[in-house]
């Protein structure tokens, strides 16, 4: 059993690594990387423009975004994917490839579900810190960006985290649109050798366990490090950007 | 004695009929003072009277339905473009009662930030005055502690020295010393009487008596919205005139 799952390693790791590239797509776990990356990188902030716009006095910016928010996360992700996949070509008449359309389904879908977290972290601020800022002088988006979100997120990040990996999860279900990932990968190795599907998706498993099992490793330990300061330890907000020297300034 | 002309050129706020209702609740009722220049002016009433509305409308931090209140020769109640308002609203000091410091920052970051954002101060500018308003609140050695690491009396008067570091002419305490332990009460009220010995025109809620007896020019007894008797600490304290300010100093004394 152990020596199967090794000699499939030692076949095709280079598939499960980048799939077929050169010869073809860049796929497996390079492209599983790669689109999580991206989808993390542009849902972020994303979702930070939604929250704002959910908490804006506006209700012209207010209720499209609501209504986005609660439809998104009311609908399973693979009817997104799905959605995104035959609708768009039709309305649009462009050919979207499909590590596109996966991009999109998932900024909008983790956008939506990360802008909930960011606006839970700016609502459990409390009005004390907007009255300050406002009192001051600075104009509300100015309090938003030097004295509420710099709190908020930070208080989040074990819950932004834990997006994060829930993100790099779902960048499976773009085996249904035949996204080539690390999933996708998988299912191939398994259609060559057809007897050893346990295998095959067991070490399809074990990698995104790797990945997905450190990313909640770090959450954990900022989850800790967070309740530590608030308990007034005084651990400063730098030292969770480098966490390097607040190991030595520790010992 | 002195011409109306003078006497307008004088008042650093001028609170005119303002009303404000919470649904069909009336909090404040056509509420008409004025505070002069360099004048302290101590509120005081039972809670739930609008104390502290009435000082969050000030900086409209709070609106109003009605009424206006002029600062600066401006209504800041009136429309206007909300640089406009932030504008007027960083020239009016406010503290807080639950100190609402920036816990992210220091403390020495927490005075500099709104006058290097606001004001486009430059920074080593803002950082020096920074220290020096914190050494005059006492808390230099503090400079480099975080919020969290401070002391609920040290907390506030962080917060005092963070609004002198706009150098509003008008600096307003909403109920500064209720958060406050006992033996931290008189640290922040010392450096009250400090700056209102510099000639600052304040106003003030607080339950503090002491204070008001000793610091205030005026205080406005307020009570369900309205303000029911404006004295001095003298009169008030020996002989209020209206019935419902002789029960609350009765109240106070047992």
């Amino acid at each position: 059993m152990i020596s199967d799952i090794l000699v499939i390693i030692h076949d095709y790791w280079l598939l499960l690594l980048i799939g077929q590239y050169p010869n073809g797509p860049l796929g497996g776990l390079a492209n599983t990387l790669i689109l999580s990356a991206l989808s993390i990188a542009l849902a972020f902030p994303i979702s930070i423009v939604l929250a704002l716009a959910r908490l804006s006095k506006w209700p012209i910016l207010r209720w499209p975004v609501t209504v986005l928010v609660y439809v998104t996360r009311g609908v399973p992700l693979l009817m997104l994917i799905l959605w995104s996949y035959f609708l768009v070509p039709l309305l649009t008449g462009a050919n979207v490839p499909s590590f596109i359309t996966m991009l999109t389904t998932l900024v909008v879908y983790q956008g939506a579900f990360l802008s909930e977290v960011v606006r839970a972290g700016i609502v459990a601020l409390g009005n004390g810190q907007m009255d300050a800022g406002r009192a001051l002088g600075h104009s509300y988006l100015g309090t938003m960006r030097y004295i509420i979100l710099p709190q908020a997120l930070y208080n989040m990040i074990p819950s932004i985290l834990s997006t994060f990996v829930s993100t790099i999860k779902d960048t499976t279900l773009g085996y249904v649109i035949n996204v080539p990932d690390l999933t996708f990968a998988a299912s191939q190795v398994n259609n060559q050798l057809l007897t050893q599907p346990f295998q095959v998706f067991l070490i399809l498993a074990l990698v995104y366990y790797a990945i997905c099992w450190s990313l909640t490793y770090v959450a954990h330990r900022l989850e800790r490090r967070i309740t530590r300061r608030r308990a007034g330890l005084g651990v400063r907000l730098a030292a969770v950007i480098a966490p390097a020297k607040i190991v030595s300034e520790q010992s | 004695m002195s011409t109306p002309e003078l006497q307008q050129d004088l008042h650093a706020i001028r609170i005119s009929k303002v009303s404000k209702r919470y649904g069909d609740f009336p909090v404040l009722k056509e509420i008409n003072a004025e505070v002069t220049r360099g004048e302290v002016v101590v509120i005081c009433g039972p809670s739930g009277s609008g104390k502290s509305t009435l000082i969050r409308t000030i900086n409209r931090l709070e609106e109003i339905n009605s009424g206006s209140i002029s600062f600066d020769g401006r209504d800041i109640h009136a429309p206007m473009k909300t640089r406009e308002l932030n504008r007027m609203r960083s020239r009016i000091g406010f503290v807080f009662q639950s100190f609402n410091l920036f816990p992210h920052l220091s403390v020495v970051d927490n005075v500099s930030m709104s006058p290097i954002r606001v004001k486009g101060v430059a920074p080593d500018v803002a950082h020096k005055k920074a220290l020096l308003l914190l050494d005059r609140v006492g808390l230099a050695d503090k400079a480099n502690a975080y919020p969290g690491q401070l002391s609920g009396g040290q907390q506030q008067r962080v917060a005092i020295a963070r609004a002198l570091a706009m150098e509003p002419p008008v600096m307003l305490f909403d109920e500064p010393t209720s958060a406050l332990d006992p033996e931290m009460v008189g640290e922040v009220l010392a450096v009250m009487k400090s700056l209102a010995a510099e000639g600052m025109t304040m106003l003030c809620v607080t339950h503090e008596m002491g204070f008001a007896r000793d610091v205030a020019d005026r205080i406005w007894f307020l009570d369900a919205g309205q303000i029911l008797e404006t004295a001095t600490p003298e009169e008030f304290f020996k002989h209020p005139r209206h019935p419902r300010a002789q029960r609350f100093l009765a109240d106070l004394r047992h």
